[in-house]
């Protein structure tokens, strides 16, 4: 009970900061929402009433997005807040360092969810694209999603030597979670076969899927069915970022 | 029991012995002074009694657990003053102690503990406004949230005025008064000799002197200072010179009243006046100067 009190007092004092950090307001919030809103519209506009289209543009962003905001976010806010020292006086406060770490990434998931699911409420209203057909199954997999994608940006600032370059070694991986998940149109369709199938292993892969199947005409079995892949892709990479946070995880800057 | 006992710790980064073997025990209750020059092991000891750093060697108990295995339990029982570490720059000071009381069960409240660090006036500033003493003084602040058992303060007082340093002073030992074991490490001697009963010094990594205050620097020499009389010559004196330093002679002596006695007992005999005399005991300094001598030697 403690450690979940504790977790959710530094969840709260992240999210006070999030929403004063000019630089992830407009580097996450403003770039996820403006492009995970604007391209799906403006698929609308050039092609009209072609629904799976404008439904795959938005999950394709939800992939950028989610990648944007949970793992980039995560990476570059613990790398500036390690080598700032906050995280070591988090620490000295007494608080424990799952509570510490868990409170850090619940917030910055929250955020992500939030980004998400207000991008989708908004390209629904705006385009032809109807609501999900099964609304509780994509919250839940849009939510599992940001979880493993904020906690692998954890696991990667492992790799980060310092602050100011934890945006440039991070950025990639939202270029190759939205080529992979359509976001930037049919580029996909003209990559190698082996290149696609790896490209479908990632987490942001599990999370467009379920999305495409509640979105597309089925039932709730079928749905159900078609998560069953989605949901061990996402606990095998969760359980590899639990694996390289606990074992490498720097709560400190390197000494030498 | 001990509040903190020590023994045969070391630790290394790569090839650099930062802490090699030491031994030492804090009473509950007392105040203990760690001190040494920059780079003496005196913060990586911290760190590691804190649960921070795992030691390489040796064993380590903090109120009666081991800091790293037992950290859950420890923590709740300790407050730490790092010597390094960051605050969020654009919450306010009250914000910062609201969201750190947050963490802490029974935590002091707000105004409290503004007050106790004399912060009061500077709740509404932002931490990125504050002064490098200041931010000190709000470090305090957070150590102390939930009066704790144990008080680790590394380097209390870096930054700060004479009048705040003199309030934290009064602040640690008023804590100590009321029960608080306080673990302190600083390189100003004035400080340690102020606050502290007991200490160790430390210099690359190893424990060079320690035990009580007032015993340690009984064991060391006094020293007693004059202008040297015109006409007479350093030799001629009654007592043994270590230096001169312009026209001031300075005597290093086990026992300065004594010295200082045969001296203007001397001089009253040839009508001469000692001007500028000093005799005082040993100092922290004094101590310091003569590891340093030797170490040279």
């Amino acid at each position: 009970m403690t450690t979940v009190r504790e977790t959710l007092a530094v969840a709260r004092l992240g999210g006070r900061i999030y929403w004063r950090d000019k630089q992830a307001l407009t580097a996450t919030v403003l770039t996820s929402v403006g492009l995970g809103i604007g391209l799906p519209v403006m698929m609308d506009r050039l092609r009209p009433g072609e629904t799976s289209v404008i439904v795959a543009q938005l999950l394709g962003m939800l992939a950028v997005s989610l990648t944007l905001s949970g793992f980039n976010q995560s990476a570059v806010s613990l790398t500036a807040r390690r080598d700032q020292l906050i995280l070591k006086r988090l620490r000295a406060s007494g608080l424990g360092d799952g509570a510490v770490l868990g409170g850090e990434l619940l917030n910055i998931m929250a955020q992500s969810v939030l980004i998400a699911l207000v991008t989708t409420v908004a390209v629904v209203n705006l385009t032809s694209a109807t609501a999900p057909r099964d609304p509780v199954l994509f919250t839940v997999f849009v939510v599992l999603g940001a979880a493993v994608i904020t906690s692998l940006g954890a696991a990667w600032t492992v790799v980060i030597p310092r602050a100011e370059v934890a945006a440039p070694l991070s950025i990639p991986f939202f270029m190759i979670a939205g080529l992979g998940a359509g976001a930037f149109g049919p580029m996909n369709q003209l990559l190698p076969g082996w290149l696609s199938t790896v490209l479908d292993l990632l987490p942001t892969a599990a999370v467009v899927k379920v999305g495409g199947a509640t979105f597309a005409d089925g039932t709730f079995a079928g749905d159900l069915q078609a998560a069953v892949v989605p949901l061990l892709n996402l606990s095998v990479w969760a359980a590899i970022a639990l694996l390289v946070i606990s074992r490498r995880f720097r709560w400190e800057p390197r000494r030498s | 029991m001990e509040a903190i006992q020590v023994d045969g710790l070391r630790k290394s980064y790569a090839d650099f012995e930062a802490v090699r073997e030491i031994s030492f025990s804090v009473a509950k209750g007392e105040i203990f002074a760690l001190l040494g020059r920059n780079g003496a092991g005196k913060s990586t000891t911290m760190e590691i009694l804190a649960g921070f750093q795992r030691p390489d060697g040796g064993t380590v108990r903090v109120l009666g657990l081991d800091p790293v295995k037992d950290r859950a339990k420890v923590r709740k029982s300790i407050g730490i003053m790092l010597q390094e570490a960051g605050f969020f720059p654009d919450l306010t000071v009250a914000q910062t102690v609201d969201s750190w009381r947050e963490f802490v069960p029974v935590a002091r409240p707000r105004a409290e503990a503004l007050e106790l660090v004399g912060l009061t006036g500077k709740a509404g500033t932002k931490v990125r406004q504050l002064s490098g003493g200041e931010k000190r003084r709000l470090d305090l602040a957070l150590a102390t949230l939930g009066r704790p058992d144990l008080l680790f303060l590394d380097e209390p007082t870096t930054g700060m005025d004479p009048e705040a340093r003199k309030a934290t002073w009064d602040v640690v030992t008023d804590l100590a008064a009321r029960g608080t074991t306080v673990l302190l490490t600083t390189h100003y001697l004035e400080e340690a000799q102020r606050l502290a009963t007991t200490m160790a010094i430390m210099d690359k990594g190893a424990i060079v002197a320690s035990g009580g205050m007032a015993e340690t620097l009984a064991a060391q020499t006094g020293r007693v200072a004059f202008e040297l009389p015109s006409g007479v010559e350093a030799r001629d004196l009654p007592v043994d010179v270590t230096a001169v330093e312009g026209t001031t002679v300075v005597c290093r002596v086990p026992d300065p009243d004594v010295a200082a006695q045969t001296l203007l007992g001397w001089a009253g005999e040839r009508g001469l006046r000692l001007r500028g005399l000093e005799v005082r005991t040993a100092t922290l300094e004094d101590l310091f100067l003569d590891l340093a001598s030797k170490e040279k030697a």
